[in-house]
């Protein structure tokens, strides 16, 4: 019995009868990951580990090198996941500890809604009004007051840059993270809660309490959000200013994977091996974020059985 | 002492609320511009931006997005239908038989899918399909390489499949123990549960799992990139000619050098969020009791 099929003929006929729509499933993965590894063999035999050493995109003599791409990938996942860590902690505790009646419906309906928003969208609202708004309120000031730190020493010119998409993708994953931790938050059983306020805790000291038991599902929240940013395209492509530069400042354009694939491959068969190489840096990023995704809602799954059972 | 705990209650409610406000005007403001920016560009084109063509660079006529729209619908319809039965049959599968392997397996496959970048699977698709009609030219009367409505929707299967399968196991997971047990007892078989027991309890979820996975078709922008062609100079002829769809549109025209195509860009913006606003409303005022992820 390796699949654990059920005793009964009967219901043998049933299991067999789904078999075919789960392989569908199966199949679209293995599918998918095996044409971006066999694309990738291309430009992982022609360059080696060297692809991924350099930044370079120049198709006319075949030179490329990712390593931009794929820093500007971890770099913009990395501060969009500061920004909706703050955003989305504030937003759940909010939800959870304050809000009552329809007013907590109601705002966890705003949170839904922002979920479900097109991407498109948030992308279109970020290239217009938020990129002017960081460029004169945020990296204006950082960068004239200072201009020493290597991450702000560069003049902000357009305003579109790592640091734009970074928090531009922060605000669109606020839902989602702030959904995970919400939902973890409010799952913990209410004994715990009971005995902060029956030792005369006030709610401040409660819910410092109730988030530390949180913590694992938090860092799974995050580690999904970290995940989810890495292979955003919309956005990301919409508000980085597209160039494939390697600079340690944040305030200047940049690139990232996602970024680099929607702006090039359209043209990429014109040349030799640049399709492979796209291949093969979107083959990295996608197997980053199933592992991190998988070993998150393993987390999460051993936090659950651990403190809410 | 007392004091101080009380002035931190104070200080951590008011920095607390005040985050969460700053987390939610992002929304706001997003929903008044696209009105502001939108609703002009819809006005001025009339019920012409409905039908038709994209304007040329220098045009002084607005026109309209009817390809984008057509593209969209077309893809929506073919993809859905799809997308909902393998979704859910594959729900049934993993709720009714939730210790063999082989759920534990599709269970894990789901989320690792749902976490595959979206344009990652546009490219598979892109390359999928070269390799196919390469191969096999017969194939050509099926699939286009310059892209085509049913390439598209093919890989909007793949991006909202393991969303639907999420929507779906919750809810039919929902369904409380008993209810299945007293059924059994009188002697149903498992399909007689599904049908009459499980699928009328959680009727209302599944409408709302269709309608999300909906959203999320008619919003999706990266799968399409290289699978659907991005044509908007006509009207698709049939399912293997290439589309455009509305948020491939507004990806292409939003940066442009071009105010014409900029201001289309923004009242297709509007159309979109529009959709999506009625989607969510359907959802919510429908189907009250049914809470979402």
């Amino acid at each position: 019995m390796i699949w654990g099929l059920p005793e009964s003929k009967r219901d043998r006929l049933f299991f067999t009868s789904l078999i075919p729509f789960s392989i569908s499933l199966l199949s679209m993965l293995l599918l998918l990951v095996s044409i971006l590894f066999f694309n990738s063999i291309e430009s992982l035999s022609a360059y080696g580990s060297s692809l991924f050493a350099k930044t370079v995109w120049d198709p006319e003599n075949s030179v490329y090198g990712v390593l931009g791409p794929i820093l500007g990938t971890i770099i913009t996942s990395l501060i969009s996941v500061s920004v909706s860590l703050i955003l989305s902690l504030s937003l759940a505790i909010t939800i959870a500890e304050y809000l009552k009646g329809y007013l907590k419906k109601i705002v966890s309906s705003i949170v839904e809604f922002m979920g479900g928003l097109p991407t498109i969208i948030y992308a279109v609202w970020a290239s217009e009004y938020l990129v002017p708004f960081l460029k004169n309120n945020v990296m204006k000031p950082l960068h004239t007051s200072l201009p020493f730190i290597p991450l702000f020493s560069c003049r902000p010119i357009t305003g579109f840059s790592t640091f734009a998409a970074g928090v531009a993708l922060g605000i669109s994953t606020v839902p989602y993270v702030a959904s995970i931790i919400l939902e973890a938050y409010e799952n913990i059983p209410l004994i715990y809660r009971e005995a902060c306020y029956g030792i005369g805790a006030t709610k401040y000291e409660a819910i410092k309490t109730l988030l530390s038991l949180t913590k694992p599902a938090i860092i799974a929240a995050l580690i999904l959000g970290f995940a989810r940013s890495l292979g955003e395209t919309t956005i990301v492509a919409l508000t980085i200013g597209n160039s494939m530069t390697l600079t340690p400042c944040l305030f200047a354009p940049g690139y990232t994977v996602s970024a680099l694939v929607a702006s090039q491959f359209a043209n990429a068969f014109l040349y030799q091996h640049a399709e492979s190489v796209l291949y093969a840096s979107m083959l990295v990023t996608t197997l980053i974020s199933i592992i991190l995704s998988l070993y998150a809602s393993k987390l999460i799954i051993d936090w659950r059985s651990r403190v809410v059972v | 002492m007392c004091s101080w705990r009380r002035v931190r209650e104070r200080l951590f409610k008011i920095t607390v609320f005040g985050v969460a406000i700053l987390a939610l005007t992002p929304l706001f403001h997003l929903i008044m511009v696209v009105f502001i920016n939108g609703l002009p560009t819809i006005l001025e084109a009339g019920l012409e931006f409905f039908v038709d063509l994209p304007p040329t660079p220098l045009s002084r006529e607005l026109g309209g997005i009817a390809p984008s729209l057509v593209g969209t619908f077309l893809m929506t319809m073919i993809s859905l239908p799809i997308t909902i039965v393998l979704g859910l049959f594959t729900a049934i599968l993993v709720t009714e038989f939730p210790k063999s392997r082989l759920s534990i397996l599709v269970d894990t496959v789901a989320k690792s899918l749902s976490s595959v970048p979206t344009i990652a699977v546009s490219m598979a698709m892109f390359s999928l399909v070269v390799v196919l009609v390469n191969t096999i030219p017969k194939l050509r009367a099926f699939l286009n390489p310059a892209g085509s409505a049913l390439t598209g929707s093919l890989a909007l299967v793949i991006i909202a499949l393991p969303i639907s399968y999420t929507y779906f196991s919750t809810f039919l997971r929902s369904v409380p123990a008993t209810y299945k047990e007293a059924a059994y007892s009188i002697g149903m078989s498992r399909w007689a549960v599904i049908i009459r027991v499980v699928i009328p309890v959680v009727k209302k979820s599944i409408l709302v799992a269709v309608l999300m996975t909906m959203a999320r078709i008619m919003g999706e922008t990266a799968a399409l990139l290289f699978t659907a062609g991005r044509y908007r100079n006509g009207l698709p002829a049939s399912i293997i000619s290439p589309v455009d769809a509305i948020p491939l549109l507004i990806f292409d025209y939003i940066l442009s050098p071009f105010e014409v195509w900029r201001r289309v860009a923004w009242g297709a913006t509007l159309i979109l969020l529009l959709f999506y606003m009625l989607i969510f409303f359907v959802v919510k005022v429908v189907v009250k009791e049914v809470k979402l992820l």
